[in-house]
């Protein structure tokens, strides 16, 4: 199967809906990651892998989804929540690295950058729309607990309160609720999508000059 | 958990921590199949379904309430 593409697991109608599938199985696809688990297969046989090897951070294709959804609609906001910044879903335990094959290894690696380069593609598609865009992302302290470390489940919480207890963050969460219950933009979904295919064929994160008019 | 079974997040949270818990102690003996047993984390992902929905078998697509947040 060609990771590059994402199945969307939807729990609305639509013309791509995988029909037929159970939440249960949903939440097993979506969780399936190489060497990890074993991956699931639904309906007609495809197996089906996490989408953090293709898509770690679905910033795009959530829009892509809405421009589909509420084309002519303003856009209220996009909150994007990481899992915390590029340490956290290392798997950097003793032991372990050396049965992981190379070929793996180079692909965990590409998704921390994937992660962030899809923020500045966000930051940057966003730029002058003030307080649409917002991002979370626990960035300090998370460094080496990988994704299967329960014990330290209570390290990640006490990470995320002092995260969150910062006074940019403490703001940040502040105009979050803001925008949720008072939408200003009067972009439409449409017009930034016009706006994400310059992003993406022309400008790099170096480069932002993105603009509306 | 927060979207299709519209838990309140502190119940998503418990919910949570107690899958990771029982997950992630069932090591696989056979690593081809990845480190963890797929099946432990099937049964407590339907275990959480059947709580909220009464069916663990409950399908993902919602066709009765379109004014439900979309997942």
């Amino acid at each position: 199967m060609d990771a590059n593409i994402p199945v969307l697991f939807r729990t609305y109608p639509s013309r791509e809906t995988h029909s037929g599938c159970k939440i249960w199985e949903a939440a097993r696809a979506t969780s399936a990651a190489p060497t990890f688990f074993k991956h699931i297969e639904i309906g007609r046989e495809q197996p089906f892998i996490d989408g953090g090897l293709g898509r770690n951070n679905p910033s795009r294709v959530v829009l892509d989804e809405a421009y589909t959804l509420f084309r002519a609609r303003p856009i209220g906001c996009l909150v994007s929540i990481g899992t915390g910044h590029t340490g956290i879903i290392s798997i950097k335990k003793p032991g372990f690295l050396q049965v992981l094959p190379t070929e793996v290894f180079e692909a965990l690696e590409a998704i921390l950058t994937d992660c962030e380069a899809t923020h500045e593609d966000m930051r940057c598609l966003f730029a002058n729309l003030s307080n649409t865009y917002f991002r979370l992302n626990v960035e300090q302290g998370m460094q080496g607990i990988g994704f299967s470390e329960q014990e330290k489940l209570a390290n990640v919480e006490a990470h995320t309160m002092q995260y969150m207890k910062r006074k940019k963050v403490d703001e940040m969460l502040a105009l979050v609720v803001n925008a949720i219950k008072f939408p200003r933009t009067q972009v439409t979904v449409e017009q930034l999508s016009m706006e994400i295919s310059l992003v993406q064929t022309e400008l790099t994160p170096k480069y932002c000059f993105c603009s509306f008019s | 958990m927060l979207g299709r079974l519209r838990m309140d997040v502190d119940t998503a949270i418990d919910y949570y921590d107690d899958l990771v818990k029982q997950v992630f102690s069932a090591s696989n003996h056979w690593p081809g199949d990845g480190r963890f047993k797929a099946t432990k984390l099937e049964e407590v992902i339907k275990s959480a379904v059947g709580d909220v929905t009464g069916d663990p078998e409950e399908p993902l697509l919602e066709i009765s309430d379109t004014s439900a947040c979309r997942t």
